[in-house]
């Protein structure tokens, strides 16, 4: 891979000539702390920046609006954002990565025009509306149904965890529209208009104090027949695409914000110890700090060879899962040894910088927000299944005996 | 010490859960709090002799109450009140409860249940301040770990206040006893709050609880809070110094794990305040700091435990060990 990037030197000068020229240098005084109001506002106005400077939309096609980059483009582009602290563009992640992963292999003609451009607007904020209280790792056993009635389907059920739901103009949906065929087969994929009557959202509070996410509740919602996304019943292939839609750039985006996040961790072991001296002279502190420095190299190299992998063409396999489990545990250990670095004091209330990455040097809030990336997306255990089973070929856990 | 409880102490721990039963509800106004302090259960508990077990009985007993309110997601002091103080403060009647524990050191900081404490033990290294604290004085700080904090508005005068010489050490031994004491019941109770989840949540068809992945760290985490409770135990029974900071060190060390798995299996819910998870667990996490941390208490054990091995430097220090050993 190194040849295809040290090819884009001059592409990589740009990038960061712009994004040196157009980040607001306050952007993080700006946010810190900031009200939700005025995150979803500067986040509007980041992604618009970003669009105007032809780098909001890197992986999206020409035709619709995007940048249109090669992979090596992209990963140097990403580089670049990481490098510079820019704001993650959060809000629009689904937006992003998921709407056109899911439409541009399944959707309409029309479903693409009437969404895809009000994307790159920068109007239209997504959720997804996966997960229910009772299907989360497993979730082909999702029970929110939705019924055909003449030109609509009718929805009635719940979700829950959707990020973001309440800043959402239209959602990702999955629903059962065949209750005999077995788990995976009769569920279908709409798009689902987050002003329908009908929809209620409650938001569950985080033991962070925020709540970023909520649970859904759907009653009687009509959904037009055109909003479904891929055939009928057929949504759990249309789902695989939208989950695989974003092909380890978020994965490098956070490992390189961690990289040049460690910073924050040398800093904080320049404090004063409380046994004496600083905190960086004790053995076991510097001991910590070089483990993380470490894992934090292994993260880039098995990226690397992820990214080199797409870049050439090559199916990808269990890597991606690899690298979910190492750099959730690697996240939640840093901003540990930041919190042990942070003291006692490092753990009262502080204001969450919005936008930010996951290592801020609040560490409390960093600390505890490192668990959400153990479970979202799918678990660790989860994950290291999918090793256990695809990639080591292990047998399979046993089922339990059948019913009686 | 053979770890079985004497019919007394099983009537103890018993006449204790019955009244704590009535009380373990958290209030729904407080559900979605990091933490809730019971002022009346905290009252029962004195006028009922049960903050006086370690004057009236021993610290074994005064541990073993501690162990148990640990267990409720509702606050109530008795860790530093029923068992520190009195061990410091023998000749003395009851103290003015609830107690803070205080690193002198760190003063000017924010201190676990300043808000709610009537009494604070200050550790000066050497001596032990004991202060009378007036509410008023204190400003209450925001934190997400499941105890009131506070500051002193003003920083307290400690030349002025009663002085105990040479207490320092004592109060550093209690309170590695307290703090393991407490984190033993709190880790016991978030631990057999999860089991009880794992056993009915169900997926793919089964129980998140019956895949060996899982119940494996179940395992390890029941093992860290037998531990615990153990060590505690037996640092209470002992006395002895070196076995309180065994306890405290055990008990600090574990934590990491503890919390992590715990909430882990909770899937998404885990990082919510939608269960009880929190109360416990950021107790634990809020004693992990404490009378030394982990390291402190470390570097403690080891100078106690092989004092040449630990004065001696660089390459000389290795065949001393082998000596010890
Ligand atoms: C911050 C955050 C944001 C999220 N955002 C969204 C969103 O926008 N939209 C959406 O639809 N969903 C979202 N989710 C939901 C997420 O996908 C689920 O939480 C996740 O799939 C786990 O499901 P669950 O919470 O039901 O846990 P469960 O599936 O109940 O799992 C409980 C525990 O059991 C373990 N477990 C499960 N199966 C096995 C097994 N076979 N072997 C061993 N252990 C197992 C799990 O690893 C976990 O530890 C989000 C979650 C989080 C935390």
């Amino acid at each position: 891979m190194l040849d295809e990037l040290r090819e884009l030197e001059p592409f990589r000068a740009e990038v960061r000539a712009w994004l040196a020229a157009h980040l607001p240098a306050d952007w993080q005084q700006r946010m810190l702390g900031a009200s939700e109001e005025e995150h979803v506002a500067f986040q509007k106005a980041w992604f618009r920046t970003m669009m105007e400077g032809g780098y909001g939309a890197p992986h999206w096609p020409k035709t619709w609006g995007g940048s249109g980059f090669t992979f090596a483009q992209q990963i140097v582009l990403y580089e670049e954002i990481a490098r510079a602290g820019a704001p993650r563009l959060i809000l629009y992640f689904i937006a992003l990565h998921h709407v056109p992963g899911t439409l541009l292999e399944w959707g309409t003609q029309a479903q693409r025009e009437r969404h895809l451009p009000a994307v790159l607007s920068g109007d239209e904020i997504w959720c997804q509306g996966f997960s229910e209280p009772n299907a989360g790792s497993d979730l082909a056993s999702l029970r929110t149904r939705a019924e055909r009635r003449g030109d609509v389907y009718v929805v009635n059920g719940q979700k829950t965890w959707s990020s973001n739901a309440h800043h959402a103009h239209y959602c990702l949906l999955l629903a059962r529209t065949d209750p005999k065929a077995t788990k995976t087969r009769g569920i279908s994929y709409f798009i689902l208009d987050m002003k329908t009557p009908g929809v209620t959202l409650r938001p569950i509070k985080q033991m962070t104090g925020a709540s970023h996410f909520n649970e859904l509740f759907l009653d009687d919602v009509e959904i037009p027949a055109e909003n479904l996304i891929g055939p009928e019943h057929g949504g759990w292939a249309v789902a695989q695409s939208t989950l695989a839609s974003e092909r380890g750039l978020t994965i490098l985006e956070l490992a390189e914000r961690m990289r040049v996040g460690f910073r924050l961790l040398l800093d904080a072991a320049q404090a004063e110890a409380p046994l004496g001296g600083r905190l960086i002279d004790d053995d076991e502190i510097r001991r910590r700090l070089v483990d993380i420095h470490a894992r934090i190299q292994a993260l880039r190299l098995l990226i690397n060879d992820l990214l080199t992998q797409v870049l050439r063409g090559a199916k990808t396999g269990t890597e991606p899962s690899i690298i979910k489990i190492y750099y959730s545990e690697l996240l939640r250990d840093f901003t540990a040894l930041g919190v042990t670095l942070g003291g006692v004091a490092g753990q009262y209330l502080q204001p969450v910088l919005m936008g930010g990455a996951n290592e801020t040097g609040y560490w409390m809030q960093d600390y505890l927000y490192s668990w959400a990336w153990t479970i979202s997306g799918g678990s660790s255990e989860i994950q290291r299944n999918i090793v256990a089973e695809r990639g080591l070929k292990l047998p399979r856990e046993p089922q339990p005996a059948a019913a009686g | 010490m053979d770890f079985q409880l004497s019919e007394d102490q099983e009537a103890l721990v018993s006449a204790l859960q019955s009244i704590l039963q009535d009380h373990a509800e958290l209030p729904q106004a407080e559900r979605f709090s990091y933490s809730y302090f019971n002022a009346d259960l905290q009252r029962l508990l004195g006028e009922s002799g049960f903050l006086g077990a370690a004057r009236d009985i021993g610290p074994l007993e005064a541990a073993l109450v501690t162990i148990e309110t640990a267990r409720l997601p509702v606050l109530v002091e008795t860790a530093a009140t029923g068992l520190v103080a009195p061990m410091l403060l023998p000749a003395d009647g009851p103290v003015d409860g609830p107690v803070a524990l205080i690193a002198g050191g760190a003063i000017g900081k924010a201190h676990r249940n300043l808000p709610i404490a009537r009494t604070a033990l200050v550790d000066l290294g050497e001596d032990v301040a004991v202060l009378t604290i007036d509410p008023a004085d204190v400003e209450p700080v925001a934190s997400i770990l499941a105890y009131p904090y506070g500051r002193f508005r003003a920083i307290p005068d400690l030349a002025a206040a009663r002085r105990l010489p040479g207490a320092g050490a004592r109060l550093r031994q209690w309170w590695r006893v307290a703090l393991a004491a407490e984190v033993a019941g709190a880790a016991q109770a978030a631990l057999d709050f999860t089991l009880d989840y794992v056993k009915q949540r169900q997926v793919f068809g089964r129980p998140v609880g019956s895949f060996q992945s899982v119940q494996h760290r179940l395992v390890q985490c029941h093992a860290h809070a037998q531990s615990t409770y153990y060590l505690a135990l037996r640092a209470a029974w002992s006395g002895e110094a070196v076995d309180a900071d065994c306890a405290a060190s055990l008990a600090q060390q574990g934590v990491q794990k503890l919390l992590f798995d715990l909430h882990q299996f909770h899937g998404g819910m885990g990082v919510t305040t939608e269960h009880l998870l929190h109360f416990w667990l950021y107790r634990i996490r809020a004693l992990q700091a404490e009378a030394g941390g982990v390291h402190g208490i470390g570097l403690e054990i080891a100078g106690r435990m092989w004092p040449a091995a630990t004065q001696a430097t660089g390459a000389d220090a290795a065949p001393q060990i082998a000596e010890a050993g």
